[in-house]
């Protein structure tokens, strides 16, 4: 609960249309994609880093929670005000800038949701590659904060890879900017990086500074259809080992496909798998790469390889695949969603070991996502209504991390830790990496008032005897 | 209809994934979550399950809508959010007794030619005193600041005489039987009140189509304004009586050329009028005959344009949300203007976003509603089209409106008065 004097001083701080404590309001920032559910005490939408350095100083003498949140797409609860507080939506902070066609950047505020950026860039010819899927509606200072990758992530890397620097608020009220202006420098840590991921805990992103791309000559889409998925999973592989570099390199399972062809009304009987395959640059480049990606799915017993026809094909396409996870409650009622990475070449013996675990469990587990990186989001599908297979759930999802931390792999690629994995990472962390993360955020966070709850587990315990909550979190 | 209960589950399919935020027209200009489905979504669950009071902020947010459709277009989970909205503006008329909007207007429009056309009509002689003309194409721009219209806003003029009364409408009181295919053609309040002259060229690219089109008396408005109030008994009643009226005629096709209307006839009837199973024979009959005029044209008649002289060069298509998303109809308009050999056609980008008129938006919150169209200005701009053509009055409205504030010098039209 806020005081009276403190719901005073958040209407001075960002003016009274600005702060809401109606419960109309707060009901509609207590949720993100994990389609769980906690209530703020209070929304402010500010439009400078001085009003909510304003707002984290105050935060700090009346002790109560401050919650940043772009657009509430978060897979991992990043945005949730689990311990009630204050929610610092980013809605009013949506400029652009500038873009800088002359040193290839561009400096937005937070709020700017990554599609009209991309858009506005190239119209001038330039490009900002990351695209996680909800590139339409999903901000900046949430990919920031998340390291959102997607599709292109196999050629052109990550958020991360874009961040050239930030101007935030710390926890503590100081205005902070961060990193060059330049194409490289070291004077200093990098706390760019560090804030990159940091998922709202240790900054409140007020700008960025973005680096972008001459935008790619032309772009081919393929679509291979795989009548066995381990055929797929090794062309994959095979496509990484030729050395060649597609800007997407997507795979659909079985389950997932028929989700695809409701939506796109396109007919794949017989598929066990999909790859969408792209290839950017200049025509000549992208011709030849698709011709050896052709030959290479050939190779490993696709039945069928073709290239998009036409812009609307390739949009129909794209548009099904983004439908894939929120589609996926089509098949069950729920899913647990993970979005782990193996190293790429050991994509065939994470898909033949999900297989496993899905038979041995009885349960359906639906993987789609960005196999180029060996990023894979596995859905384990199951009613939660039915007692022992939301136990079998949570089983088969543990041993899916396990699986997956066997191939040297990592429990989340991109959709960050949150609330719903923080239970794990002690599966992947050392305690002496996480004591010094934990120091890392005492240190700039020392009242604990900015995201509390979220990435560090809160007390200790077997990692089965509190995921009875994680199955909570259907997204 | 389904009532708002009956729609808990469509309410429950919601993941809450925030796909809707990407597409919603009132989301855009203002920026919060409470306007865009997933935040409605929410607030009318919580309405239901006592959570939250009917207050003001619940109605307000329920009507910051256009009932565009778009997010339920985009929507991965498929959840009919315009259904629910439609229920959930009932269910708020029913409790609290008036309807959101308008209600006195509406239950003049029940009566065809009765008391509200002597009311028109005298408001249409009385409106020299209170409007000048804004010379874009002769809306009209408020003498004096009047607060219920809103500041500056250019008005259509009301005819001085409305179409059902011309003599192009009355000289064609049934099928001539001259054994071409029978086209009931209804005028809609936008037609018939503002703008005869779509009516006129409707019946007139019809006629040349080769349709023996006829305009039965007697029609009154469908009912789709007060049914986005939530009034959903005063719209049962205007379908009802459009749907005797029209019986009474044997005839292959209903069509208009209103987006709005013709979404009203072909679903919103059925819809209303579902809880009376004794009627459904009689709605499905008239349902299926239901057209809108450019996929008559183009579908059944096979029309093309022989050539037209417009008074334009570049014309550019702005897709109302009840053609496009309501009825489908997409490629026919565009391809009855591209038949047009003294016209080029240049597509603006996103021909598809809402005008901002819809839902009773621009009488509950006119700033909002011509904000939203602010947007297809900037479209209609950078296009450098002379015309701007669309295919409902509503949006023709609106557009002026638009251009007029937003200062483009570009003309709207129908298609069907382009071809
Ligand atoms: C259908 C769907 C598909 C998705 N696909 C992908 C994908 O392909 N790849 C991917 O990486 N993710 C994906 N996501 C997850 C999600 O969209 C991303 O994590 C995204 O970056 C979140 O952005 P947001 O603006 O919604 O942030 P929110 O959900 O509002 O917040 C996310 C986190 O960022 C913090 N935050 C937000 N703004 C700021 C700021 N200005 N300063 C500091 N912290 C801030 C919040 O506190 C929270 O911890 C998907 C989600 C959905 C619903
Ligand atoms: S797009 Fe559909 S499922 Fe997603 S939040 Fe909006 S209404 Fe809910
Ligand atoms: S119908 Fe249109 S205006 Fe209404 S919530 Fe959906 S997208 Fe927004």
């Amino acid at each position: 609960m806020l005081s009276e004097t403190v719901k005073r001083e958040l209407k001075r701080i960002v003016g009274e249309a600005n702060a809401t404590f109606a419960m109309e309001d707060l009901l509609c920032y207590a949720y993100d994609a994990t389609n769980s559910s906690y209530m703020p005490d209070a929304v402010v939408f500010p439009s400078s880093a001085e009003e909510i350095s304003l707002i984290l100083k105050m935060a700090n003498s009346e002790g109560f929670p401050v919650i940043p949140r772009g657009a509430g797409t978060g897979f991992s609860g990043g945005s949730l005000p689990v311990d009630g507080g204050v929610v610092v939506s980013t809605e009013r902070m949506r400029k652009i800038i500038e873009i800088d066609a002359e040193n290839l950047t561009a400096i937005v505020e937070p709020g700017v949701v990554t599609w009209e950026l991309q858009n506005e860039v190239e119209k001038l010819g330039l490009f900002y590659p990351p695209d996680p899927t909800s590139l339409k509606f999903s901000t900046i200072g949430g990919n920031i904060a998340e390291c959102a990758g997607g599709p292109r992530a196999v050629k052109y890397g990550v958020t991360r890879d874009y961040v050239l620097g930030l101007q935030a608020v710390l926890p503590t009220g100081e205005i902070i900017d961060t990193g060059v202006a330049t194409a490289k420098g070291v004077v200093g840590y990098d706390l760019t990086r560090l804030l990159v991921g940091s998922e709202g805990t240790l900054g409140i992103v007020t700008k960025a500074r973005l680096r972008l791309l001459p935008k790619p000559e032309t772009t081919k889409t393929l679509l291979a259809l795989f009548p066995d998925i381990k055929d797929a999973a090794k062309a994959v592989s095979a496509v990484i080992r030729a050395k060649v570099v597609p800007s997407t390199l997507e795979f659909i399972d079985s389950a997932c496909i028929k989700v695809v062809e409701e939506h796109a009304k396109m007919d794949f009987s017989g598929a066990g798998a999909i790859l969408l395959i792209e290839a950017d640059g200049g025509a000549d480049s992208v011709e030849k790469e698709t011709v050896t990606i052709e030959r290479i799915c050939l190779e490993n017993n696709a039945s069928s390889v073709r290239a998009a026809t036409d812009k609307y094909e390739v949009k129909d396409l794209w548009k099904a695949r983004r439908a894939i996870s929120p589609s996926l409650h089509k098949i069950r009622p729920d899913k647990i969603n993970e979005d782990v990475v193996v190293p790429r070449a050991s994509i065939p013996d994470l898909i033949a070991g999900i297989e496993e675990i899905s038979k041995r469990h009885n349960l359906l587990i639906a993987c789609f996502g960005h196999a180029g990186d060996g990023n894979i989001h596995v859905n384990v599908m199951y009613d939660k209504k039915n007692a022992v297979e939301a136990a079998s759930a949570e089983d088969a999802v543990v041993e899916v991390f396990r699986l997956t931390l066997r191939l040297h792999g990592t429990i989340s690629g991109e959709h960050g830790v949150g609330t719903t994995k923080s239970r794990f990472i002690e599966m992947e962390l050392g305690p002496a990496v996480i004591d010094a993360m934990k120091r890392i955020k005492a240190t700039l966070d020392p009242k604990g008032i900015l995201n509390p709850g979220k990435i560090f587990p809160k007390a200790k315990g077997p990692e089965k005897a509190e995921f009875a909550v994680a199955g909570k979190q259907t997204q | 209809m389904r009532k708002l209960v009956e729609l808990k589950e469509e309410l429950e399919k919601c993941v809450k994934c925030g796909a809707c935020r990407s597409v919603c027209p009132t989301f855009r200009v203002l920026g919060r979550e409470t306007a865009c489905a997933r935040g409605k979504l929410t607030l009318i669950d919580a309405c239901m399950g006592g959570a939250i009071e009917m207050s003001e902020a619940y109605l307000k947010h329920l009507k910051e809508c256009t009932l565009c459709g778009a997010c339920r277009d985009t929507c991965p989970k498929g959840v009919d959010t315009v259904a629910v909205y439609n229920a959930a503006r009932v269910d708020a008329v029913q409790k609290l007794g008036a309807p959101l909007f308008a209600s006195i207007v509406f239950k003049n429009l029940l009566e065809s030619g009765r008391i509200m056309d002597v009311a028109l009509k005298i408001a249409s002689r009385l409106q020299g005193l209170i409007f000048k003309d804004g010379t874009l194409e002769s809306g009209l721009l408020s003498r004096f600041s009047l607060p219920v219209i809103g500041k500056g806003r250019l008005l259509p003029p009301l005819a001085r005489q409305f179409f059902l009364e011309t003599s192009e409408a009355r000289g064609l009181p049934a099928p001539a039987k001259t054994g071409q295919l029978k086209v009931a053609f209804y005028a809609g309040c936008g037609v018939n009140y503002l703008m005869p002259g779509v009516g006129k060229a409707s019946i007139e690219v019809l006629k040349k189509a080769g349709a023996d089109v006829f305009v039965p008396a007697g029609q009154v408005c469908c009912g789709m304004p007060a049914f986005a109030s939530g009034d959903a008994a005063m719209a049962r009643q205007m379908a009802l009586k459009n749907i005797e009226v029209f019986e009474s005629f044997e005839c292959d096709y209903i069509t208009t050329s209103c987006a709005t209307c013709g979404h009203g006839l072909k679903h919103m009837f059925a819809d209303v009028l579902s809880a009376a199973p004794e009627l459904k024979k009689r709605i499905e009959a008239f349902s299926a005959k239901v057209i809108d005029i450019n996929a008559l044209l183009v579908n059944v008649l096979k029309y093309r344009s022989a050539g037209k002289e417009t008074g334009g060069k570049l014309v550019t298509y702005h897709d109302p949300c009840h053609l496009n998303r309501a009825q489908g109809v997409r490629n026919e308009p565009r391809e009855l203007l591209k038949s047009n050999k003294d016209i080029t056609f240049k597509e603006m980008a996103f021909p598809c976003s809402c005008c901002g008129l819809g839902g009773g938006l621009s009488i509950v919150n006119y700033d909002l509603s011509i904000e939203i169209t602010e947007r297809k200005i900037e479209s209609i701009r950078a296009s450098g089209a002379d015309i701007v053509a669309t295919a409902c009055p509503g949006c023709i409205v609106q557009l002026r409106d638009g251009l007029h504030k937003y200062g483009v010098n570009a003309r709207v039209a129908h298609v069907v008065e382009l071809v």
